[in-house]
């Protein structure tokens, strides 16, 4: 198995936010990532309401495609109980991944953990009721929040080859802080790709008299 | 690295593993180092082809191969030209999908519009299909799949230069993909 770690820490949480940091160092692959990520649904599970991860991946080497597909699942299974998935420290490599696959247009990456924190925290800030000057009091005004759309409950993979969860209505497209200049600049401007509402794997097909086909550039 | 084997050397490698994850590790870091090594690509293409052999690799694993059967992996790297990546199967899994299937379930997750639901199938649509400039599927003769990627080192495909620092500046102008079916 390859070698990866993930360790969970508490950050500061409220009632209405339950904050967690995810770190994973190593990579994740074919051979670690169904058992590993069982830890973070793990935690999931206990805090089925309002629960915020940022996923530190200052020292994630390597994610594959699943790993992919799992963050996908965990951001609909948070978004929809009122929490989120936030991202911190992704190296170049690994935006680079992120971006291509089209995550970056449904979750917010940050430099550093601090950063992606403090955006939790200044969003608690703006959903707080601001008090009415005085003399004349006035209605407090109602807080600017930006939450994800209600999606389908999705099921927690008990057997992950076997699930397949909603992917949720993509939120509206706030950009992602662009924490990582280079990897902005360097990547390839990936296909925007909003998961909506969940759609069956393409169903098998009767075999074709075809053998090859290539694609290629004209 | 010496610069003469650089050079004009073409290089052409076979590897052939077992067909289980454990040993996939061990195929993207040769990747990466082979592509930073004694190629023209980038850092950031040497990365990309750690994720391309990465998903051929496990699909052909997970669906083309048994308990006990081998998985072959092929380099061609011509030198300014191109890297050709070949990835080849028993075809002894569970599903035994023909090329024409598996041509068929790309096409349908490369398609506009296409709404990935489940952990699985970004793979080969969103990262193989997204950083190579040809793929191709056929059916061995012997049983199995082969599967072919390859991309040109100078190809202004996604507006950016796949070179490295120095070498040629590739055009600024974004070219959209078109895919082109041999008959």
């Amino acid at each position: 198995m390859t070698e990866v770690n993930i360790s969970i820490e508490d950050s500061a949480s409220t009632p209405e936010k339950v904050v967690k940091i995810v770190h994973i160092s190593g990579q994740l692959d074919e051979s670690n990532v169904d058992e590993k990520i069982k830890e973070i649904y793990t935690v999931v599970d206990a805090n089925p309401k309002n629960l915020h991860l940022i996923f530190d991946f200052s020292s994630l080497d390597y994610m594959n495609s699943k790993s992919i597909g799992y963050l996908i699942d965990l951001y609909g299974k948070l978004t929809e109980n009122g929490g989120k998935v936030l991202i911190a420290g992704a190296k170049t490599n690994i935006m680079d991944i992120l971006q291509v696959v089209g995550l970056t247009q449904l979750i917010q990456s940050f430099d550093t953990v601090k950063a992606a924190a403090e955006s939790l925290q200044n969003s608690t800030a703006e959903t707080a009721p601001t008090p009415a000057p005085a003399p004349v009091p006035a209605p407090a005004p109602t807080a600017q929040i930006e939450t994800a759309p209600q999606e389908p409950a999705a099921s927690t993979p008990t057997a992950p080859a076997e699930t397949a969860p909603q992917e949720p209505a993509p939120a509206t497209p706030a950009p992602s802080p662009v924490v990582n200049p280079s990897a902005a600049q360097n990547t390839a401007p990936a296909t925007p790709e909003s998961p909506a509402s969940a759609a069956p794997e393409a169903p098998a097909v009767a075999p074709n008299p075809e053998s090859s086909d290539t694609y290629k550039l004209q | 690295m010496d610069d003469k084997n650089k050079e004009n050397k073409d290089i052409k490698i076979t590897i052939t593993l077992p067909s289980t994850a454990y040993f996939v590790s061990g195929i993207r870091d040769f990747t990466l180092n082979l592509v930073k090594n004694t190629t023209e690509f980038s850092e950031q293409w040497a990365f990309r082809f750690q994720s391309v052999i990465d998903e051929l690799c496990n699909n052909a694993i997970e669906y083309g191969s048994s308990p006990g059967s081998d998985v072959r992996i092929t380099f061609n790297l011509v030198h300014g030209e191109f890297l050709e990546i070949v990835v080849e199967d028993t075809g002894t899994g569970r599903e035994k999908l023909k090329a024409a299937q598996v041509k068929k379930m790309y096409e349908d997750r490369r398609a506009p519009g296409y709404v990935f639901s489940g952990i699985r199938g970004r793979g080969l649509a969103k990262i193989v299909g997204e950083w190579t400039d040809e793929l191709k599927f056929e059916d061995r003769p012997e049983g199995g799949l082969r599967v072919t990627v390859k991309k040109y080192m100078k190809n202004p495909r996604q507006n950016e230069n796949s070179l490295k620092t120095g070498q040629n500046s590739l055009s600024s102008e974004e070219i959209g993909e078109h895919i082109v079916i041999e008959s």
